[in-house]
């Protein structure tokens, strides 16, 4: 399998900064989106911290497996699982301290959505309402349940999803990183199939396009970089009420040997914000 | 002119003029000041001008309406009051009394909260219990939990029957599928099942199930007892206690 991969990252039309990050680190395959909160700058401080600590932890544990893992580790699950799980818990607390430490970023806090692939294991770990989704066979499935308040109640059976999309509560989360002490972590796994297509993206992208068109713009443009910007633009054209930040990950069928040795000597190498993207087999 | 916020945690979630027509407040999304909670009754007060003076009535409410925390049938607002309503509080802005013609009251868009908010844990689980207690459509029966399980009918499967315990089912001849179909010219992956906030979607992969007859060519959601047959198999898909 070949792993082609691009993020893209607005502003929006409201907002007059970006509190978004993300990071896609290809020697890992790993891909990392956070959504900052909090009043001034401290947003962008938060979610560029949730992001910087889980590549760094994921980074680490690569030249030292034997690095601590933070949080409890949960049963059952493969070793780059619990490694994220644990960049996580970490960055909560990082996040805590920060906003515990300095009176000023008081009630700052982060969204968490991060996807490690490793050959046709995918690992994802997940805090607050930014979303991973899977277009497989034409079907897209959000793979991460939003840590919000009318979500919860769509679980529980108070809400349906129709009234969960019309309610006035959407922006209150009941998890998000920096908020406590201690957070709990979604962490799982999931096999992927040649030609699945991965995305992650925050909310400024769900709250304003649909899913059918989210599986149609990634159907339809197959190039990773330029969809995410199509799905971006798409956001911003409904009205760009909030940042939107799109990661896609496409899993091809491999090519050649030869041939995808030509390709790995192209390889763009992993960036922040505006856009990144890079290319390896799998 | 006169005014009712409706607050949460501090926050304004909506804001509207009271003019010479009464303000509607409730659960039903037809109210004038729609507050979703189920703590509250589909029509649940009501907000209006008599002789000059704001007055709020309750409509039979099963909850009841408080203001300043004193539970009323009627009462005469004044500026700065409270209304509470299940966890809601509307602040009362009595300042220029006088109502307006209702026809020319230009509606005023509800903001949504805008600023995303991380709820307390005592707050959210307070709000969660309440809500869960008052849902007439809560599904969940206290102590019995159901596990969403495929039984295989007829075809040829590496096993009888499957606990859907993945987000993601695949059913196909591939070694990575969940529910492996054996035998020739099966596909590799036939059909999909896919856990969501609301229950189970079953869409299609190479082939186009069919459930209950019907051939389905998106997400369909399943119900205990819908009958599943893709790539040669018939499946029942039920909720077992």
């Amino acid at each position: 399998m070949q792993i082609v991969s691009g993020g893209v990252s607005d502003v929006g039309h409201l907002r007059t900064n970006n509190e978004d990050s993300f990071r896609i680190i290809v020697p890992l395959q790993l891909f990392v989106l956070s959504d900052g909160m909090g009043g001034e700058a401290h947003g962008e401080v938060a979610s560029a911290m949730a992001v910087e600590t889980v590549a760094k932890h994921c980074l680490d544990a690569q030249e030292n497996p034997d690095a601590p893992i933070f949080g409890e580790p949960q049963a059952g699950l493969s070793d780059h699982a619990r490694r994220l799980a644990s960049a996580v818990h970490l960055a909560n607390k990082k996040i805590f301290d920060s906003a515990e430490g300095n009176p000023e970023q008081r009630g700052m806090g982060a969204t968490l959505t991060a996807a490690w692939i490793d050959g046709a294991r995918l690992s994802i770990a997940h805090v607050g309402d930014s979303r991973a989704y899977l277009l497989r066979s034409g079907s897209l499935q959000q793979l991460t349940s939003d840590h919000s308040l009318v979500a919860e109640q769509v679980r529980r059976g108070i809400l349906t999803a129709a009234e969960a999309e019309e309610s006035q509560m959407q922006s209150v989360l009941i998890r998000a990183l920096g908020a406590h002490p201690e957070v709990e972590v979604d962490a799982e796994e999931h096999t992927l199939f040649v030609r699945d297509i991965l995305v992650l993206c925050s909310d400024g992208l769900t709250r304003m396009v649909t899913e059918p068109e989210i599986a149609g713009t990634l159907q339809a443009e197959t190039n990773p970089i330029r969809a995410a910007e199509k799905l971006v633009a798409l956001a911003n054209e409904y009205g760009g009420a909030d940042n939107v930040t799109v990661i896609v990950i496409r899993l091809e069928p491999g090519s050649i040997k030869w041939f995808s040795w030509l390709r790995r000597g192209a390889q763009k190498n992993a960036a922040s914000n505006g856009s990144a993207g890079g290319k390896l087999d799998g | 002119m006169a005014k009712l916020s409706l607050m949460f945690e501090d926050k304004i979630v909506k804001e509207v003029p009271v003019g010479s027509r009464p303000i509607g407040i409730g659960r039903s999304p037809d109210n004038d000041l729609p507050v979703d909670n189920l703590a509250v009754s589909n029509y649940h007060a009501r907000v209006y001008f008599e002789g000059g003076r704001l007055v709020v009535e309750d409509l039979d409410s099963l909850n009841g309406t408080f203001v300043n925390d004193l539970r009323v049938e009627r009462a005469t607002l004044h500026d700065g009051d409270s209304i509470h309503i299940g966890k809601h509080r509307i602040k009362v802005d009595a300042t220029g009394d006088a109502p307006v013609p209702w026809d020319t009251g230009r509606k005023v868009a509800a903001p949504r909260i805008n600023e995303t908010m991380v709820l307390d844990t005592k707050v959210r689980r307070e709000m969660l219990q309440q809500a869960a207690a008052m849902g007439e459509r809560t599904q969940f029966a206290a102590g019995r939990i159901k596990v969403p399980t495929l039984i295989v009918l007829n075809g040829r499967t590496d096993q009888k029957e499957y606990m859907l315990s993945n987000k993601l089912t695949v059913i196909g001849k591939s070694a990575m599928a969940t529910v492996r179909l054996k035998g020739w010219f099966k596909p590799q992956m036939a059909a999909q099942i896919n856990q969501r906030d609301d229950g189970f979607y079953i869409g299609p992969g190479d082939k186009v199930p069919v459930v209950n007859g019907a051939p389905i060519h998106g997400p369909v959601r399943l119900n205990d007892g819908d009958v599943i047959e893709v790539g040669g198999v018939r499946l029942n898909f039920i909720f077992r206690e």
